[in-house]
């Protein structure tokens, strides 16, 4: 069970995260139509269709939907699977931890050591725990 | 007199007194207290640069025959007061909305990518090998973020300490400590020890939300967790298109874990506390009393 974080539609962009990248897992080429996922999500909940558009227009403003025109249709695809947008923030993190200037967006529980260090760390250890 | 007083003053808190603190350790002994201080040195240098440019305008051009000559001291010693001001403001902008729109796109990721913790609702876990923990500060709902990774090489006593290090950053807003101190060095980043203070103060709200966690869950899960994290391997498979290698991007590890093995001395940090406390008012207020107050009278009259 998943907690929103911010109402409906917080649980309501999940969902259509969760659909896309189900989809993306499958075929990263596919995309999907307004349509195609207003009947997918619906069959769980009431839903308008102007809604799934307004989720996917957030989604597109945050660069976790890419949006493509076909005809007179937008159809619509993950940027990229579950399991690649998780490594790429995962480096926006590590990176945002190494720019000194860029230390105040995110705060690391510690930095990482460099290798003649770990030796002293160990050290230091054993002192915490003789005291 | 005043000017002078006040721009040898400016000079002293922005270069030799920030460089020689960074360099006393013991302060990060009393980290309440030695925050407060580095706080009290930075407002008080940037009062008395402006105070010292306004004061020399005013003795200028007060009096009664303002030649060429001093009109240009007039202009010159505004201008470096309103230079002063307006690079703080400007940067202070240029950082805060830059932080902030980062943390923005965070946020709609991690909410998205995330799951949450079973048994703690404000932590989020992100499905990766890498190890990691960080808190995403926010003025409504912070969140503290974690990995896969992390939660495997940590035991549970570890990860509470490390949650309760992130929560203790979020409750206190450390965060914005931290933007002042980086406002001021992008704003003064050469002549002045702004970086010495940014660096120095950045260890100390680390040693704060270390305390903090060692208050609920006691010394030796923190430690263990700050050597498991610093020494984790943090550099992702290539593969991924992530490859990055942090190691030695910072030192403050091994102060933390040396600050822990640290017999405690309640009474020292105490008198350390008060001394520091006091200085830190003193910065403030000695420099208003003494010189702004006779300054302002003698305009005055």
């Amino acid at each position: 069970m998943v907690i929103p974080f911010n109402g409906r539609l917080g649980d309501l962009e999940r969902a259509v995260m969760d659909h896309l990248w189900d989809v993306c897992d499958t075929d990263p080429a596919t995309t999907i139509t307004v349509r195609d996922l207003h009947q997918a999500l619906e069959s769980d909940r009431r839903l308008a269709y102007t809604t799934v558009m307004t989720v996917l227009d957030r989604l597109a403003r945050k660069e976790l939907v890419v949006q493509e025109r076909d005809g007179r249709a937008y159809r619509y695809r993950a940027r990229a699977g579950r399991a690649e947008m998780t490594a790429a923030l995962m480096h926006d993190a590590l990176e945002d931890f190494a720019h000194d200037d860029r230390r105040t967006a995110l705060v690391a529980f510690v930095d990482v050591a460099s290798p003649d260090e770990i030796e002293a760390l160990q050290q230091a250890l054993d002192r915490v725990r003789g005291s | 007199m005043t000017a002078g007083v006040l721009a040898v003053l400016a000079v002293l808190l922005a270069g030799p007194v920030p460089s020689a603190l960074a360099r006393v350790s013991a302060l990060r002994r009393t980290p309440v207290a030695a925050v407060m201080v580095w706080q009290a040195v930075a407002l008080a240098a940037v009062l008395a640069a402006v105070g010292a440019g306004l004061a020399l305008a005013t003795d200028r051009a007060w009096r009664a025959d303002v030649g060429p000559l001093s009109m240009a001291v007039v202009i010159v010693a505004a201008g470096v007061a309103a230079t002063v001001l307006i690079r703080l403001v400007a940067c202070g902008h240029l950082v805060g909305t830059r932080i902030r729109s980062r943390r923005r796109r965070f946020r709609s990721h991690v909410d998205l990518l995330a799951h949450r913790d079973r048994d703690r609702p404000d932590v989020l876990v992100v499905d990766h090998d890498a190890p990691v923990a960080y808190c995403l500060p926010s003025v409504a709902a912070s969140r503290v973020v974690v990995s896969t990774g992390t939660i495997r090489l940590l035991t549970e006593a570890e990860l509470d300490a490390v949650i309760a290090h992130e929560r203790a950053h979020v409750r206190g807003r450390h965060d914005l400590v931290l933007e002042v101190f980086s406002v001021i060095q992008r704003a003064f980043p050469r002549w002045v020890a702004s970086r010495a203070a940014l660096d120095e103060v950045s260890v100390l709200i680390e040693v704060l939300a270390d305390r903090a966690a060692v208050r609920r869950h006691g010394r030796d899960p923190v430690a263990h967790a700050l050597v498991a994290l610093a020494t984790g391997d943090v550099r992702t498979p290539a593969a991924d298109g992530v490859g990055l290698d942090l190691r030695g991007s910072g030192r403050t590890a091994l102060a933390r874990v040396g600050l822990l093995g640290q017999a405690a001395s309640p009474f020292h940090d105490l008198a350390q506390s008060a001394v520091l406390i006091a200085a830190a008012a003193a910065v403030l207020v000695l420099p208003t009393v003494l010189v702004v107050r006779p300054w302002l009278a003698s305009l005055a009259g």
